[in-house]
């Protein structure tokens, strides 16, 4: 789990993105998986912008604005960091949504500018669950230490996503 | 010869005339292409707003003479900054020609007076590559301290200028045989970006983002001679053609600034979709990639109206003008692909794979 939850670190200054210039190479990652279930069953799970307790490391989801674009939520994890998000764009007809995380703790998720895509691709039984992700690493200056360089940031962002995506298929094919 | 054809095209009002229009700023290598199409019928438009016909037509010509087999190539030259290449694309056949491997996450371009080598940033990889365009390999390269992003060049004297991102200087780079010297560095303000220089090689421009303005610097003594204010976090910077205009992309007050060059002020904005990031001009209008919004924000450079919304790819990052001013070609970073924009009709004419992570950043085409 690359989402740290142990680092509950309220003493740690978080970041404010607009104030701050992102780096100069922009990363992203794709994860994408195969689930037995109708696409119908698995937007249930992930498609409700205001409840983000398919990420596993998620304890608590608040916000306002529902699914309209420009809504918000306050993720709080396991051990008590917190992540602000802001939804960018919802289409419940082609099963995708995006949203941009406004304030996060470099020591909960060690990236910058963070935008994040999810989308299904449904086949009568079967969806396909797609996370993209684009951000900068979590040291913003040249020369980074290794724990927020690009390749850490890819790193704990296709954890996260890995975890989710398997999470959204065990809870989609148990049948409930 | 499309340039003669051009003689008897279409005339715009100026200063964004001629279909080529206003070329990218950030990187501008040559700067006016067919110049003479820009210059209005007589009686059309007030003397004062005649751009100078004897210069231009010297660079028209010397144009003709030393590239004009190239002119009808119409190459985009991509910088695919999570695949460490640049990548050689013919827009006719929508086909990469070649890939050149550069490391260090190639991210800025721009093109030399003679349109035969390119010069690539290193923002990583800390550095600027010299590409031979004929023979298609890197043919040197230059270390650079800090975070070389934006670049351009100069359209008279061939110098090369480098801004710092990381810094709050502009690198001066000499061509010559063996590949680039460094020179020297101008002062500018924090997190320089993009880069224009004026037809005439007097006067370099650069947005410093993180200082939201523009440093106006004599080339001659090397000196900012000027700062604009403009909007928050200025990054693209793109000049009229007849370098009297200036505009900056402003990435966090979503807007793009005007400046008059001469006067050294702002003189006003338009709103642009989120994250807005260069700007290229053709048909008489601005077109500026939303990276954010996924789109390219048109508008009316003489009014700063806005005048429609294009949907494009994923993080449209690089935008230019082919040099027929035909096609507006647009990097989209996000799902690895070109738009290419018919400027007229204001639709989306085709797409073209590129390799991962496209910037091209600066004068990409040729």
């Amino acid at each position: 789990m690359k989402f740290r939850t142990l680092a509950a670190v309220a003493a740690l200054a978080t970041v404010t993105f607009a104030a701050q210039a992102h780096g100069p190479t922009r990363q992203k990652v794709s994860e994408s998986i195969e689930i037995n279930a109708p696409a119908d069953k698995v937007w249930a799970i992930v498609g409700n912008f205001q409840d983000g307790n398919w990420i596993p490391v998620v304890e608590k989801t608040e916000g306002k604005g529902g699914n309209e674009v420009k809504a918000t939520r306050t993720l709080t994890l396991k051990g008590g960091a917190t992540v602000e998000e802001e939804l960018a764009k919802y289409d419940a007809e082609k099963k995708l949504l995006m949203y941009r995380i406004t304030k996060v703790d470099v020591k909960t998720l060690p990236v910058n500018d963070y935008s994040s895509t999810i989308e299904l691709e449904g086949d009568g039984a079967k969806t396909k669950m797609t996370w993209r992700g684009a951000f900068y690493r979590g040291y913003m200056n040249n020369d980074p230490p290794p724990e927020l360089n690009d390749e850490a940031s890819k790193k704990a962002v296709l954890g996260l996503y890995k975890a989710g995506l398997e999470n959204v298929k065990a809870k989609a094919e148990k049948g409930s | 010869m499309r340039c003669s054809l051009r003689l008897t095209g279409r005339l715009l009002p100026l200063p964004f005339a001629g279909e080529g229009g206003p070329r990218r700023g950030s990187g501008e290598g040559l700067a006016p292409y067919c110049p003479e199409a820009s210059l209005p019928s007589p009686g059309s438009h007030p003397r004062g707003t005649l751009p100078r016909r004897g210069g231009r037509a010297f660079i028209a010509l010397a144009y003709l003479l030393t590239s004009g087999a190239s002119a009808l190539a119409q190459e985009a030259l991509v910088t695919a900054q999570l695949g460490n290449a640049v990548e050689i694309i013919d827009l006719a056949s929508k086909t990469i020609l070649q890939s050149i491997p550069v490391p260090g996450a190639p991210a800025g371009i721009a093109v030399s007076p003679d349109r035969k080598t390119a010069y690539v940033t290193r923002p990583e990889g800390h550095g600027v590559s010299v590409i031979d365009l004929d023979a298609r390999r890197v043919s040197a390269s230059l270390d650079l301290p800090g975070g070389p992003l934006g670049i351009g060049v100069n359209p008279k004297s061939g110098e090369v200028y480098v801004a710092d991102w990381y810094g709050a200087r502009v690198f001066v780079l000499r061509p010559n045989a063996a590949g680039l010297t460094l020179e020297g560095e101008i002062a500018t303000g924090k997190s320089p970006s993009g880069i224009a220089v004026t037809p005439d090689g007097a006067t370099l421009l650069v947005a410093n983002r993180e200082s939201d303005s523009v440093s106006i610097i004599d080339v001659g003594s090397r000196r900012e001679t000027r700062r604009v204010s403009v909007g928050q976090h200025p990054f693209g910077l793109t000049l009229s053609a007849d370098g009297r205009y200036a505009y900056t992309a402003n990435v966090v007050s979503n807007d793009v600034s005007a400046i008059d060059v001469a006067a050294g002020r702002e003189t006003g904005r338009v709103a642009t979709g989120q994250r807005p990031y260069v700007i290229a001009f053709a048909a008489g209008k601005g077109f500026v990639t939303d990276q954010y919004s996924n789109t390219v924000t048109v508008f009316d450079p003489a009014s700063l109206k806005k005048v429609a919304a294009i949907d494009v790819g994923d993080h449209p990052e690089g935008i230019a003008a082919t040099r027929d001013g035909k096609t507006i070609v647009v990097a989209n970073w996000g799902d690895n692909a070109l738009s290419l924009i018919d400027p007229s009709s204001l639709t989306v004419t085709g797409t073209i794979a590129t390799g991962d992570g496209p910037r091209a950043f600066g004068d990409f085409l040729r």
